[in-house]
């Protein structure tokens, strides 16, 4: 965002943050880079609890007048974590992980395999990214069909 | 008493002891039958319940100290009596022979406690409408989360707030097996015949392994607190025959564990394996049990302790007939 250079200005602008129950992560001014308007730019790192309320804060912040320049992707996205278990080895595994990879703001960030004895099951555990809730929910049923018709089992984190 | 196994008898012991939460509360009791599968003992004028345990326990059955071959519908139609304990072993597909016991108390005008998932399974709604046509209380604390307040808690909840979904660990076997795994890296097959051996898990461990006994229970559970009418059909069951100690290993090493969870919400019934964040109020270790309700105001209520046990699930029953003492 950007701030105007006089005392007083940046408080204003953390104040909300806490007041929505933000977790500040650290604070940078680009006095290097002041505007010529002679603003200053200030980069926010927080952690918000959902997008409900970074939106509520944005518009909080908007309506006090403040410019908010950009806000960063990395915080939009929500995380989860899934186990596939079966004969994955010989699975087409990387079928599942093409098709996610292919659906929009989704995306594999993780993949760890821990192979089962001879002729045993194996494990894989994958994160998810995705943009909302609700492209979760659709990445997660496409794991649940196209694992199904490979005889693998999804083991979910619970509530989703 | 219909049924004298392992929870009739920790219950007649409980009974038996000075200063038990009825005796405190001055309310009397006496046990005026005890029907088991071989046969029954009546005395109408109150049982001498140290005999009675002495003979249960030498020859697994009370028969040789009344009549042998009398049976419960026999004893539960023609005794007069407040309540009837309906304590005999679940079975999932028929619920009998629990339900016509119950049927059969509930026609002859008793309230009953029962410890039974079976019959609730089958019939829940014919048995509450059933309740309450004939006027009698009809308390299944026990069925649900063994000696956890479960059933009643849900019921508090249900008044000032709204159940969103319900999700358990209601399983002691599965989730002993799984913190077994998950500790000692062992395979399944080698903690499952542990933990027999330990008598936490049965012979046929079929019914928890499979996620059945859990599915049961949620269906109990749904049913009184959702207002369903679900039976074990509607439950979409996953066991955790599955899970092997590499599963859990890559979950643990994500800040995971993996449990046997239950979910009841507005999508439906599902029993299945989890991955439980491990400071996550489900991330109960051993035979432990705990119930997680989702709620519109409090957010989220979790209660655990000891879903099994006989000594346990007494209390369960013991606060049914206190509630229907009460209530008389």
């Amino acid at each position: 965002m950007e701030l105007e250079d006089k005392p007083g200005q940046l408080v204003k602008v953390l104040d909300p943050i806490a007041k929505l129950g933000g977790n500040i992560q650290s604070v940078i001014h680009l006095r290097e880079k002041k505007t010529p308007l002679g603003r200053l730019p200030v980069t926010v790192v927080f952690e918000i609890q959902d997008k409900e309320k970074l939106e509520r804060l944005l518009q909080n912040l908007r309506d006090m007048g403040i410019r908010i320049t950009q806000v960063g992707e990395k915080e939009l996205l929500i995380k989860t974590t899934l186990l596939l278990l079966g004969h994955i080895v010989h699975s087409d595994l990387q079928k599942i992980i093409d098709a996610l990879n292919a659906m929009e703001s989704v995306r594999v960030s993780d993949l760890t395999l821990a192979v089962g004895g001879v002729g045993m099951e194996s494990a894989a555990r994958m994160s998810l990214l995705a943009g909302n809730p609700e492209q979760l929910v659709r990445a997660l049923s496409l794991v649940e069909e196209m694992a199904s018709r490979m005889g693998l089992l999804v083991v979910r984190c619970v509530g989703q | 008493m219909v049924g004298f196994g392992n929870l009739g008898r920790a219950l007649a012991r409980i009974l038996l002891q000075d200063g038990n939460p009825l005796q405190r509360r001055k309310i009397e009791t006496s046990v005026v039958a005890i029907v088991d599968e071989k046969g029954g003992v009546i005395d109408e004028r109150g049982l001498r319940l140290e005999r009675v345990l002495e003979v249960a326990e030498k020859e697994g059955s009370v028969a040789s100290l009344g009549q042998p071959g009398l049976s419960a519908v026999e004893v539960i139609r023609s005794l007069e009596a407040d309540v009837v304990l309906e304590l005999t072993p679940t079975n999932i597909r028929t619920g009998e022979p629990g339900l016509t016991h119950i049927k059969e108390a509930m026609n002859s005008g008793k309230h009953v406690v029962t410890s039974n998932k079976g019959p609730l399974v089958a019939a829940f709604r014919e048995l509450t409408e059933l309740a309450q046509r004939r006027g009698v209380q009809f308390r299944y604390s026990a069925t649900v989360g063994g000696a956890i307040p479960v059933l009643s808690l849900a019921k508090r909840l249900c008044l000032g707030d709204r159940i969103l979904a319900i999700r358990g660990v209601l399983n002691g076997t599965t989730n002993y097996i799984l913190t077994r795994m998950e500790r000692e890296g062992l395979p399944q097959d080698i903690v499952l015949r542990e933990a027999q051996e330990l008598g936490i898990a049965e012979k046929d461990p079929t019914l928890d392994l499979e996620g059945i006994d859990t599915a049961c229970k949620l269906v109990i559970l749904a049913n009184s607190t959702l207002g369903l009418n679900a039976t074990l059909s509607d439950v979409n069951i996953t066991g955790i025959s599955r899970i092997t100690p590499e599963a859990l290993k890559l979950a643990k090493e994500a800040g995971y564990t993996v449990r046997l969870v239950g979910s009841a919400s507005s999508k439906g019934l599902s029993v299945r394996p989890s991955l439980v964040p491990l400071d996550h109020p489900l991330a109960v270790s051993g035979t432990l049990n705990a119930v997680c309700f989702e709620l519109e105001y409090a957010r989220e209520i979790t209660i655990s302790g000891f879903g099994a046990g006989p000594r346990e699930t007494s209390s369960a029953l013991l606060s049914d007939l206190l509630e229907i003492a009460q209530n008389l």
